[in-house]
């Protein structure tokens, strides 16, 4: 699991959409959801410590 | 005039404050993560990368006009933040715990960010209040503030790149980090 991935495609999506690619910064905001999700897998299925 | 019709007349000042916010806040926990040596953990990453999200969708609409769906940008990687920062506030929720990092003004970063993404919510929901049919819908010069915005937000995602990389490298970052490997590289 690559940590920097989602900034760096967020990072792209931030370009694209500064530089007025709609469509491209949707996708790379897309791609940075995707990844987004794939890291929420990886890091919270875990069991949580809350029992009192 | 109409309450819609007043939204629309402002949301390109609040769409601007609302970016220098979010670029705020990310500056911010980047001048912590260096003044206290406080590196963040994943879920804090996970909650960082839902705020730059976030603000996409913020930049888009300044960028390229108000839309329905530059706002659907923003709620869902506000929904996305929001589970980030919550389950990290139920990870630490059992008396005694201590929390992960310094508090700032009685509240760990991530309660705050629970408050800054439903806050996030709520904003779109009322900007989706007006009936507002952007009149330019393609790409439309940038006035002073919004430059500022736009260069704190891009500035800061290009920050947190070389951070997290110097902090991580390119595999999964340690739950409990306490130092930057990558830094030995350089």
């Amino acid at each position: 699991m690559v940590m920097m991935l989602p900034f760096v495609t967020v990072l792209l999506s931030a370009w694209f959409a500064w530089r007025g690619s709609c469509a491209a910064a949707v996708g790379w905001w897309l791609a940075t959801l995707v990844i987004f999700v794939a890291w929420c897998l990886y890091h919270m299925t875990s069991p949580l410590n809350i029992s009192l | 005039m109409q309450l819609s019709a007043r939204l629309a007349r402002c949301a390109t000042w609040l769409d601007t404050l609302g970016l220098l916010a979010l670029a705020g806040v990310l500056w911010f926990a980047f001048a912590w993560q260096l003044l206290l040596h406080e590196l963040p953990c994943p879920l804090c990453l996970l909650q960082r990368v839902a705020f730059a999200m976030a603000g996409i969708g913020l930049l888009l609409n300044l960028r390229s006009g108000v839309r329905p769906l530059h706002y659907g940008v923003v709620i869902l990687s506000s929904l996305a933040g929001l589970v980030a920062s919550a389950r990290q506030v139920l990870l630490h929720i059992a008396p005694g715990d201590p929390g992960y990092g310094s508090p700032f003004m009685g509240l760990h970063f991530y309660t705050w960010a629970v408050v800054a993404f439903f806050v996030l919510l709520v904003y779109c929901g009322v900007m989706l209040l007006a009936d507002r049919v952007d009149e330019r819908p393609q790409s439309r010069g940038l006035g002073l503030l919004v430059r500022i915005a736009a260069l704190a937000f891009l500035s800061i995602l290009l920050v947190n790149v070389v951070g997290t990389t110097l902090e991580c490298g390119f595999g999964p970052c340690p739950d409990n980090p306490t130092a930057y490997p990558w830094l030995r590289w350089l």
